[in-house]
């Protein structure tokens, strides 16, 4: 038998560190009870069956789906054709481009809350719109990077100039050869931005709270009433997350092989 | 009137100045060829002419028709890239077809001239290919086939075969200059490799520092180099300043020119009517395929001459070697560098 070195004893102990936590939930939402025994007393599915039977919980998974992909679409149909203008038209104002990505990491979700709330009420917009907007802003650094490397692996400004030459305008080369080229980083970016939003807890609590209850606020409020529930909330969660990172994933190897066929 | 017109066109990055006041003339059917080292302004000359840049001063007409501020595409021109950029979501008929879907023509002539453009450059079989699918060559044809089909008044090639190995730009070389001849295409290439050059032009215009310092025929440029810049770039010339030509060969009598080119081909190893004889050493010998060239130091004076290669290694090196040289092949050069 092969004995195993220090590197694979590492690879263990970092993997079982980081799934001890998942396991765990994952079997106290299966667990009839499990208080007083070192494993649970049995297992069942009526935490779930119960979860999914609960209509504000549906309500706030569709609030959730709502809030983060229309953000993400609206961040994307506004960011990539400007990224797209600065990257190949404007290369120089990139550096205050990323000065901006910066700025969205420096400020913390707090201040960034408590500034809007100064800021915008009582000016009659809706507070869920002020939350929408600053999502926007905030995925910025992950639409940015992705749509910017895509662009320069496909050399999009020699394919900008190669189709005006053929006679199309700036507007129909973007459409008909730019996006299609890179859609895949799209779709990446696009799938990240979704996800973070979808986990996002601290602005949309002080911002709207409980007038638009997402899945996270839900999850807060269930955290003290039934740790079955709250446990069966976050693998779904984790497995819908699972499934984005899985596509995610695939899409990223779609745009490897676009950077293979752009560098063949 | 000529059918493409440059005249006074200037162009500064920044500080740098890129096209001096540079004039050029095209006739239609033309290949002329844009020649010079890197940075000489080549690419930016042809940037200007497709309407990819903007010049800071000057006209281009073309037809007769000023196209100085007209947007690149309704120019007409046609523009083969260094790197192709070729569409990699588009297949090779996709590509083709791209251009005369942007000018709205009817789908069956689009097919019908899409064919016959692939049979041009003889891409049969790969319509449904991707660019990724395909050797460098065939991108290479896709992007001449593009170019092509929307029958430009002028084609331009950026430096089309420089990515390409040696043999595969040899054949492609003659495949272009047959197609250019067929569709009697009016065309500008630039490129910095003077075989290349010599291999497909009517007419060789050799830049420098933004401006055209000499043009003519290859076998004008070759033979004829009238700067010291033309006869070191277009060739291995030995260029002598008046004050070495005398010490090697004082019967020579100079005119009122500083520097002279020799051609290396026309030093010869035998003697011959008229000819100057130079001893000297024997201090290298290279062989360069089908010529064998000789570094040969006499009075001070370091000199190359080729000769075809013999059957036998040459064993000349350190040894002493008389060759003859014949007057008329002195080029005066007016440099005014000199």
């Amino acid at each position: 038998m092969r004995r195993m070195n220090p590197s694979h004893i590492s690879f263990v102990l970092v993997l079982t560190y980081l799934f001890l936590p998942v396991a765990a939930t994952l079997i106290y939402s299966l667990a009839t009870e499990w208080n007083k025994t070192v494993l649970p007393e049995g297992l069942t599915l009526k935490w779930f069956a119960e979860l999914f039977r609960d209509f504000p919980f549906l309500q706030a998974l569709g609030r959730s789906f709502l809030l983060s992909g229309l953000t993400t679409v609206a961040a994307l149909i506004v960011m990539v054709p400007a990224i797209f203008v600065i990257v190949v038209y404007a290369p120089r104002l990139e550096r205050w481009v990323q000065t901006l990505v910066m700025m969205t990491y420096a400020v913390p979700g707090v201040i960034m809350a408590v500034g809007l709330l100064r800021t915008y009420s009582g000016t009659g917009i809706p507070m869920i719109l002020v939350t929408a907007g600053a999502y926007v802003v905030g995925l910025l650094p992950f639409i940015y990077q992705g749509t910017r490397n895509s662009l320069r692996t496909i050399h999009a400004a020699s394919l900008m100039e190669a189709a005006e030459l053929l006679g199309a305008s700036r507007g129909r080369a973007f459409v008909k050869i730019i996006v299609p080229n890179i859609m895949p980083g799209i779709l990446v970016a696009g799938l990240l931005s979704f996800s973070i939003l979808f986990g996002e807890f601290v602005l949309v609590n002080m911002l709207v709270g409980g007038r638009f209850e997402t899945l996270q606020i839900y999850l807060y409020a269930k955290l003290s009433k039934s740790g079955h529930i709250a446990s069966a909330i976050t693998v779904t969660y984790f497995l819908f997350m699972a499934i984005i990172s899985g596509l995610a994933v695939k899409f990223s190897r779609g745009n490897k092989a676009t950077r293979k066929e752009a560098a063949s | 009137m000529s059918y493409v017109q440059i005249n006074h066109l200037s162009k500064k990055f920044g500080q740098q100045t890129v096209l001096q006041q540079l004039d050029l003339t095209l006739e239609k059917g033309q290949l002329i060829t844009l020649l010079g080292p890197s940075g000489c302004g080549k690419s930016t000359l042809l940037r200007i002419i497709s309407g990819l840049s903007a010049p800071d001063s000057g006209t281009i007409r073309i037809d007769g028709k000023d196209i100085t501020t007209t947007r690149p595409k309704d120019r007409e021109i046609g523009m083969v890239f260094q790197s192709y950029a070729l569409f990699p979501n588009l297949t090779v008929a996709e590509n083709i077809s791209f251009g005369l879907e942007m000018k709205k023509m009817p789908m069956a002539q689009i097919r019908r001239s899409v064919q016959e453009t692939i049979e041009l450059v003889g891409l049969q079989g790969k319509e449904k290919a991707f660019p990724h699918e395909l050797s460098g060559g065939q991108q290479q044809r896709v992007a001449l086939a593009r170019s092509l089909v929307t029958r430009p008044k002028v084609l331009l090639l950026d430096e089309p075969l420089s990515a390409l190995d040696a043999q595969i730009r040899k054949t492609l070389q003659k495949q272009l200059r047959s197609i250019q001849r067929e569709l009697s295409m009016t065309t500008v290439l630039v490129t910095h490799d003077q075989e290349e050059a010599m291999a497909v032009s009517d007419r060789i215009c050799i830049m420098d520092a933004g401006r055209i310092v000499q043009q003519g025929t290859p076998h004008e440029i070759y033979t004829r180099p009238r700067c010291e810049f033309v006869a070191r770039f277009i060739g291995s010339y030995n260029v002598l300043t008046a004050e070495e030509l005398l010490r090697l060969a004082p019967e020579f009598s100079c005119s009122s020119a500083k520097l002279y080119a020799i051609r290396p081909e026309t030093l010869r190893d035998q003697e011959m009517e008229d000819g100057i004889a130079v001893t000297g050493t024997v201090d290298n010998v290279t062989m360069l395929g089908n010529i064998t060239r000789y570094e040969i130091s006499a009075v001070g004076v370091r000199l190359f001459a080729d000769y075809l290669h013999h059957s036998w290694e040459p064993q000349d090196i350190g040894r002493k070697k008389t060759i003859y040289l014949d007057p008329k092949d002195v080029i005066p050069l007016d440099d005014a560098s000199a």
